[in-house]
């Protein structure tokens, strides 16, 4: 009997483990498959390209451990590129009285910042006060924030958005460049997930979004202001997004409206890799910079190896069914050890 | 409330040290370093990165018009003794931004590709070009020169011109016909539609009864189509912006008992090519999507190892009017001698 425990539990170890492993294999594999693959340059371009699904996919495992999902992320990037874009290259005109302000780059970084807040406050409110499922809210925010993305500039691109010396907007691109060899969305990554990681670990306001994920009622009962909060995690996402909407535009020195489509898979799949449970009231940050790391690898790797854009889907796709499958049989297996724990006292 | 507007401070705040913190380094001096390495890298040869692959980046291709391109290019490169990774950004120049920095780190000879965006893949062809790797752009083109090398890609203008001469002889210089444009911020779109009218104006007793824009797409042409007809069920012929659209525009005319009457289009599609042939559609241009991948791969060639491709960077390749003369001897993009 004690035999058989001791099994299991190295059989959990070897599960817990296994983002990390299939990282692992994943590197050696794709090392072997392109001879370029492993060397510190790709390490660097990976890792710019992971801050990009990283960044949003921090946010997204805030809302998925509230419970919830938010399919506007990709559509509230592009739209956050497209502010940005826009007042670096056009400035905010104000109509009635004739004049045309342009801001400072940081000042642009706010405002495009706070238009992702914004429509995160929107999906927050549309699903706490009006209670509207969020898979419904987040696609029809999607919509309206790609939509608004497209009229910002009716479809064109803004482009070369490095701002002009006399109007003192220079700098945006900056976003997209490197210091001292690391890419500045790398940074920026760091610096959002050891914020996020101390937020939801060691404040009471990650206490409570775990709460609201593993039992919305008994949270609510116990105190946890639960509109409140989810609100706050909805607004955190869109956060997350427009930073990467504005870090794509600054790479590319153009703001084009329909960047980030269809991220918001990559940012689902960020998450779920990492452990996060659909179901809310589980998940971590540094589990989804691995799951992160994991679609970048898998990304680039085959890109590397000249692997099909359509197999490429097919694999994705079936590495983040896995990974779900692999974790409800923890999850099964946990609660089989917590069995056998109790009879044998 | 109050808490409400405390963290919508505190997350203001969190951008603005953010951006104060990658801001602290010199703007002017990155501008003016990355002036200096654009003008010593103007007229710079490009060595290539170094192995022998070229990334074939396109759209997607589900569209057999890049699937053309795709396969071409891999074709023709390997005979050359190239290695070849194709790919697609899927129109998604972020994407694209990334395959290109994959092409740097895997020492890409160089980079042939079908861009994502006229504005938005200037930064990638300059990293590349930044790394020493050569890059040519084909189909469509860049809002900037001397950055990749070569930009091959169909005169629109000359090949609308020719259909729309083949169009207004099948109707016999005169007639009511209808024009079903593409989207309008394409700017194909209009340099189609206006090489259209060029031709056709001069002709005094061809009357445009009605102009509508069916966004590239066969389902809104079908639609649109049949809108019209409703409003002038005697027309004697159709000019469309692409042949996707022409497609469209032949059902509609098929469902009601027009199929027959001159209709023309741009691209030379497969699909176009069967109308033609089964006398449904009059003509179509085609752009070389095949003639044109060859171009790249040559020139691409030529270039690694001359340091040059003796030819213009902007080079525009006519497009070939299609009838049902020659018709059948089109196939995927490609016209067969």
């Amino acid at each position: 009997m004690l035999k058989k425990q001791k099994n299991m539990n190295w059989v959990m170890t070897l599960l817990k483990g296994r983002t990390f492993l299939i990282l692992a294999v994943l590197v050696v594999f794709f090392s072997f498959a392109s001879p370029n693959f492993f060397t510190i340059n790709t390490g660097l371009t990976v890792a710019k390209h992971v801050a990009l699904y990283g960044i949003m996919g921090i946010g997204m495992t805030f809302v998925i451990i509230t419970g919830g999902i938010d399919l506007s992320v990709g559509a509230v990037a592009g739209f956050a590129g497209m502010i940005a874009g826009g007042l670096i290259n056009e400035g905010l005109k104000i109509g009635f009285l004739g004049i045309t302000i342009y801001f400072s780059v940081p000042w642009v970084i706010l405002i495009s910042a706070l238009c992702g807040v914004l429509i995160g406050w929107l999906n927050g409110i549309i699903i706490t006060k009006f209670r509207v499922a969020p898979f419904i809210a987040t696609l029809g925010t999607m919509n309206v924030a790609r939509g608004l993305a497209n009229l910002r500039s009716n479809g064109a691109t803004f482009s070369n958005i490095v701002g002009k010396k006399p109007l003192g907007n220079t700098g945006f691109d900056i976003l997209g460049q490197s210091f001292l060899g690391i890419p500045a969305g790398v940074i920026i990554l760091i610096i959002i997930a050891i914020i996020a990681a101390i937020l939801l670990k060691s404040t009471s306001f990650g206490w409570h979004i775990f709460a609201i994920g593993g039992n919305e009622k008994a949270a609510k009962l116990s105190g946890v202001k639960v509109a409140k909060d989810t609100t706050i995690v909805y607004m955190f996402s869109g956060l997350c997004s427009a930073i990467v909407g504005m870090i794509a535009a600054a790479q590319l020195v153009a703001s084009h409206p329909a960047t980030g489509e269809g991220w918001e898979m990559n940012a689902i799949s960020a998450a779920v890799l990492g452990g996060t449970s659909m179901a809310g009231g589980i998940g971590s940050v540094g589990g989804t910079i691995i799951g992160a790391f994991i679609i970048g690898v898998i990304n680039d790797g085959m890109t590397m190896c000249g692997v099909s854009e359509f197999w490429q889907k097919v694999i994705k796709g079936i590495v983040v069914i896995a990974a779900v499958v692999v974790d409800q049989f923890q999850r099964n297996l946990q609660a089989k050890i917590a069995l056998q724990a109790r009879n044998a006292q | 409330m109050k808490r409400k507007v405390l963290s919508i401070l505190l997350c203001a705040a969190m951008v603005v040290t953010m951006a104060v913190g990658c801001g602290k380094k010199d703007t002017s001096s990155s501008e003016k370093k990355e002036t200096k390495t654009e003008t010593k890298t103007k007229d710079e040869v490009l060595p290539g990165g170094g192995s022998k692959i070229i990334y074939v980046i396109t759209p997607s291709t589900s569209n057999t018009f890049f699937e053309t391109e795709a396969k071409i290019c891999t074709a023709e490169a390997k005979k050359l003794g190239y290695t070849v990774k194709a790919m697609s950004h899927d129109d998604d120049a972020t994407k694209q931004m990334q395959q290109f920095e994959s092409a740097i780190d895997d020492k890409a000879a160089a980079i042939i590709c079908d861009n994502a965006g006229a504005d938005a893949t200037i930064e990638a062809v300059k990293a590349a070009r930044k790394a020493g790797i050569p890059t040519f752009l084909i189909d469509r083109e860049i809002n900037e020169e001397g950055v990749a090398i070569s930009q091959i890609v169909a005169n629109n203008y000359q090949g609308a011109k020719g259909v729309a001469e083949v169009f207004v002889k099948a109707m016999g210089e005169k007639g009511n016909y209808v024009e079903l444009l593409g989207k309008e911020s394409d700017t194909n779109a209009g340099v189609r539609s206006s090489a259209f009218h060029e031709v056709i104006d001069q002709y005094k007793n061809m009357k445009m009864v009605a102009q509508q824009a069916a966004n590239w797409e066969q389902t809104e042409a079908y639609d649109k189509m049949g809108t019209i007809l409703q409003s002038h069920p005697n027309i004697d012929g159709v000019i469309c912006g692409n042949d996707t659209m022409l497609c469209g525009a032949v059902a509609a005319l098929e469902d009601a008992g027009l199929a027959g009457i001159p209709v023309i289009g741009v691209d030379g599609s497969d699909d176009a090519r069967d109308l033609i042939l089964q006398g449904k559609a009059t003509a179509t241009a085609l752009q070389q999507a095949a003639e044109i991948s060859r171009m790249a791969v040559k020139q691409a060639d030529d270039y690694l190892k001359n340091g040059k491709t003796g030819l213009d960077e902007k080079q525009l390749v006519d497009c070939i009017v299609i009838t049902k003369d020659n018709a059948s001897k089109l196939k995927a993009f490609d016209l067969s001698k």
